[in-house]
């Protein structure tokens, strides 16, 4: 049959437009690009750290096995180093420059505030754990997942606790005068009135105030049964840790999860001032009333030390956190494709999806993935291998 | 609640006062009102922790390497932020190189050291008490650094020079004073004294790089109050200072305790001001 002129034009026409719509991150056995913005530097950088480590490791196991329907996935990382100016500049570079299929990260709020309505405007789809809650909206960002809790089902959890579990009725409600601080306490104080609890005593300190004892003398005069404090300042719950223990005070202090880590516990005067002291946790990444961490997470255990990865300087709740982001990333494409409104309309359909960190379902109209059951409190002295035990009162999962 | 107002009322006071008179040995020597002070009360925490929890040095080491440190950093700002800018007073470029020298300082700090509060060493092996080291070691400081620069300034010749060039820098300067090596040595004693109230109220205050700026404006009041160059009236009214401070942390709590202390100021100096102790200066017209 002889080609005429025609139909060359066509065909040469059609080769061009098939080209030209050709996926340009996923060409072939191209690897799969995953812009990733962690902050692995600056005063946020001990989350970032933990949660790189999951990440990695998700990566290095998807890729052994082969990645996903023969492609690689490549993470391109640019460390924000804490700062949102660093954290905007490198989302730009990532989708204009990179044109990554999708993103993870970043992984705390102030970063995350600027970075997602850029991704929004970009059309690329993103993951991130951040908790301020205004950072998901499935109207205004469509393409906009969270992996981790909301600051509401952080204060929800540990209101439930105080009221519900240690039936204490009578709340001191105490914040630094951070943004995060003021914005919690504020949020949290009609939660507990909802529940049935009275705030007997509110106030917002300033976090670099040396002596609080004023403050836990109008707290305990108040008739306080229990101490919330929301900060993420080391240095403000340690003074206020060490203050209830020189007067004695036996009423449990509950709420973020600074009051567990490291930085809080080496500013106690003494060791035994931690006891019953409950920060926010995570269930599926705690020891239960047995002694032992889930199955799921176990296995995960295991493989981490078999991988030599660090567990001492970190907590496995980032870790876990950071492992599940590709993974659900990797479900995603495999089941629908690297386009962006596939794995949206993927996501927008996930139905427990069996993380290590937790069990993550979306909606079309519900994009924060976590579940409230496995926000749970623990015992800030507790810590082994980067877990806690669950706060007394709680069952079996 | 009384003792405990006057135990950490004093104790802050002390430390205000200690970083009050740091801003005035500056400010005896070159007219310039340096906001280091309060970043040099940030290195001695800081320095104290590193040497002594840190790098496991005895205190007593410990404690002289902070000081020598403070001092150091006290020589620096009279190169690097002060003597540049020292021909053009009237313009009070002051107030931006040495606000930047500290800024650069504080976030150095904050790099390499920590972000996050970090523990002070208890420095005398001995239970806690009521009246514990960490209240009495920032009065103890305050006192000998009074006492001693008193004796300074009044008993030996290298005091006198100091007091000379603070009168009149030109005359001094005329007699064949040193002044710049004198600025010197008065910026490392500021450092020193500034690096002293660090240390010493390390264990109220932690080793925190954000206690720079705290100290800096907190450092400031008894300076403005107690009158500029005046030692005396700065130790004075940093105890006053402390002392409000903490009966407004009892009486209001929270946030409006920094509310009822800057209101207090802001009427005081309405009422006097060149400062509660300040002698009113005569200009020629």
């Amino acid at each position: 049959m002889a080609l005429t002129r025609r139909q060359a034009l066509k065909s040469a026409a059609a080769a061009v437009a098939a080209a030209g719509i050709a996926k340009p991150a996923i060409a072939q056995k191209n690897p799969i690009l995953i812009g990733y913005l962690p902050a692995l530097t600056g005063p946020s950088s001990s989350t970032g750290v933990g949660i790189n480590r999951g990440v990695q490791m998700a990566v290095d196991e998807i890729n052994k096995a082969g990645g996903v329907d023969g492609h690689q996935l490549e993470l391109i990382s640019r460390d924000t180093q804490s700062d949102p100016t660093k954290a905007v500049n490198g989302a730009a570079e990532l989708t204009k420059g990179h044109k990554v299929s999708v993103m993870f990260g970043p992984v705390n709020s102030g970063e995350a505030i600027p970075v997602v309505p850029l991704l929004a405007r970009a059309s690329v789809p993103q993951l991130h754990p951040c908790w301020v809650d205004q950072l998901t909206d499935p109207k205004k960002y469509p393409l906009c997942f969270r992996n981790g809790p909301t600051n509401q089902q952080i204060g929800g959890a540990a209101n439930r606790y105080v009221v519900e579990v240690l039936k204490k009725k009578k709340v001191a409600l105490i914040s630094d005068t951070t943004g995060y601080g003021t914005a919690s306490a504020n949020a949290y104080g009609p939660m507990l009135k909802q529940i049935g609890a009275e705030v007997v005593y509110q106030a917002h300190v300033d976090a670099a105030n040396p002596d609080l004892k004023p403050e836990v003398l109008r707290m305990q005069s108040a008739g306080a049964e229990a101490i919330m404090p929301w900060s993420v300042n080391a240095g403000f719950l340690s003074r206020l840790i060490n203050t209830r223990g020189q007067l004695a005070w036996d009423v449990p202090i509950c709420g973020q999860t600074t009051l567990g880590s490291g930085q809080t516990k080496a500013l106690l005067e003494k060791p035994e001032y931690w006891n019953k002291v409950y920060p926010n946790n995570f269930r599926p990444v705690c020891y239960g009333p047995d002694g032992k961490l889930p199955q799921r997470t176990s296995a995960f255990m295991d493989r981490l030390r078999s991988a030599k990865i660090d567990m001492n300087d970190t907590l496995l709740w980032w870790i876990a956190l950071g492992y599940d982001a590709p993974m659900l990333i990797r479900d995603a494409i495999k089941a629908a494709g690297p386009e962006p409104e596939k794995i949206v309309g993927y996501w927008n359909a996930l139905k427990d999806f069996p993380g290590v960190y937790g069990d993550i379902s979306f909606t079309p109209d519900e994009h924060n993935g976590y579940p409230d059951k496995q926000v749970v409190m623990v015992e800030a002295n507790s810590l082994k291998e980067g877990a806690f035990n669950l706060a007394p009162g709680y069952g079996a999962a | 609640m009384v003792e405990s107002i006057v135990l950490s009322g004093v104790a802050i006071g002390c430390i205000y006062a200690l970083i009050g008179v740091a801003y005035n040995v500056m400010f005896s020597a070159s007219r310039v009102f340096s906001f280091t002070a309060g970043t040099l009360g940030m290195v001695g925490g800081v320095l104290g922790s590193l040497f002594i929890l840190r790098m496991g040095l005895p205190i007593w080491l410990g404690f002289i390497l902070a000081l020598a440190g403070g001092a150091l950093l006290g020589v620096v700002t009279e190169i690097v932020a002060v003597r540049p800018v020292l021909k053009s007073l009237d313009q009070h470029l002051y107030v931006l190189s040495t606000l930047a020298l500290a800024l650069i300082v504080q976030q150095f700090t904050a790099i390499e050291w920590s972000t996050e509060p970090q523990p002070f060493p208890r420095i005398f092996d001995i239970p806690r008490g009521g009246f514990d080291q960490q209240f009495w070691l920032p009065m103890l400081a305050c006192a000998v650094a009074v006492v001693g620069l008193e004796l300074l300034y009044r008993y030996t010749l290298i005091g006198h020079a100091f007091r000379a060039i603070a009168e009149d820098n030109y005359a001094a300067r005329a007699l064949g004073l040193p002044e710049r090596n004198l600025r010197i040595a008065s910026f490392a004693i500021a450092g020193a004294i500034g690096a002293l109230a660090g240390f010493a109220g390390g264990q109220l205050l932690l080793a925190f790089f954000a206690n720079a700026p705290m100290l800096t404006f907190y450092g400031f009041v008894p300076v403005a109050l107690g009158g500029m160059g005046n030692n005396r009236g700065a130790v004075v009214a940093g105890l006053i200072l402390g002392l409000f401070q903490q009966a407004a942390n009892f009486l209001v709590g929270g946030i409006f305790a920094s509310v009822a202390v800057f209101t207090a100021f802001i009427f005081v100096l309405l009422a006097f001001p060149d400062g509660l102790a300040g002698a009113s200066t005569q200009r020629r017209v």
